[in-house]
């Protein structure tokens, strides 16, 4: 095919597109922006829900062990980011009004590409494998400790309890892993 | 006067083409271009408050729909994305609903065989943009546009020949 013949096919099949009419664009235009906003309001309100059973948890909970310190140290630091998280889902609103399409084709896979290296290889990349299992480990932590009915030092010290809450904690697998090549090891 | 939304609608009604023709050689199937349709629609209205050009609707129409549609090939893990051509290019069942004639047909399989990036400068191409509008819709210079289209037609002719 030569060049005006591709353009006159171009041409062709331009003319048979079936054109969409004004309230049927209307109507794709209100059908996303709801299903949009269904999906967000949905994840923000399993957010909403889940922060403030916890924060409620934690008040109760270190309201009932006022001698205690450790445990009261524990359960304000796993208040305060789970605070710090609910701030951040509300300000991931903001996500809706952004407008990454709207730039040329090349300053937008150069923003992808620099936000997939940030995410692979950046300063922070690994974090969150340590911060999930730690933050896991505390919130067992926080309910074992409670429903152990005695001071955080005490169930820390006794070693059935203590192994108990490994059990239970996400540290157990690297914890065992850990251990079953210590003993591989030895033997 | 006008609203806003009002204003969106209209030049939407009027440039839905583009919308249509970029859906047409990145989706080869019915539910993925509708689905795809709705989310341009979707991302340029959230842009639309922001576009002072009011000259320039159609750069930013073109802009928008390919950014999205690439994205979107990106995400959707269902749909292959192809830096380069497939090994066969026998099987496509490519816009079979829509009643376009063998030639036509011939050249819409044989774009989609094009990689992203060509499918998008070869689109231009035949729409007659200028270099300085492809080359703003891209984000490349003047000058590496010409090289693009180039190798771009010869990769199509390629593939036209394959589909004989």
């Amino acid at each position: 095919m030569k060049d005006n013949e591709l353009k006159n096919t171009w041409i062709n099949i331009d003319a048979e597109i079936n054109r969409k009419t004004t309230d049927e664009l209307d109507q794709y235009l209100t059908a996303k922006c709801r299903k949009t906003m269904n999906k967000f309001i949905f994840l923000i309100s399993i957010d909403i829900v889940t922060a403030i059973g916890l924060i409620a948890f934690l008040i109760s909970t270190s309201f009932n062990r006022q001698g205690d310190l450790i445990y009261q140290t524990n359960n304000l630091i796993l208040g305060l980011i789970t605070l710090s998280a609910l701030v951040i889902s509300f300000f991931s609103l903001k996500k809706l009004q952004g407008n990454r399409f709207n730039l040329p084709l090349k300053e937008l896979l150069e923003q992808r590409i620099k936000l997939l290296a940030g995410w692979l290889l950046g300063k922070y990349s690994k974090l969150y494998i340590v911060l999930i299992p730690v933050l896991v480990a505390m919130i067992m932590l926080s309910i074992h400790v409670y429903y152990e009915y005695k001071p955080f030092l005490e169930v820390m010290k006794d070693g059935e309890s203590f192994m108990v809450w490994l059990q239970v904690s996400p540290l157990d697998c690297s914890f065992h892993s850990l251990l079953s090549a210590k003993s591989e090891n030895i033997n | 006067m006008k609203s806003l939304k009002e204003e969106f609608l209209e030049i939407l009604s009027n440039y839905q083409g583009i919308l249509h023709k970029v859906n047409l050689i990145y989706f080869r199937n019915k539910p993925d271009r509708e689905d795809n349709f709705q989310e341009i629609i979707y991302q340029l209205w959230k842009s639309f408050p922001k576009l002072q050009n009011k000259n320039s609707i159609g750069s930013w129409i073109y802009k928008v729909s390919i950014n999205t549609s690439i994205s979107r090939l990106k995400k959707d893990s269902r749909i292959e994305y192809r830096e380069k051509l497939p090994e066969s290019i026998d099987n496509f069942d490519l816009i079979e609903e829509l009643s376009f004639n063998e030639t036509s047909r011939r050249l819409l399989q044989a774009i989609y065989n094009l990689n992203e990036i060509d499918k998008s400068i070869m689109l231009l191409n035949l729409e007659e943009k200028s270099y300085d509008e492809i080359a703003e819709i891209l984000g490349i210079s003047k000058s590496n546009v010409g090289v693009r289209i180039n190798r771009a037609k010869e990769a199509l002719k390629q593939n036209l020949s394959h589909e004989r």
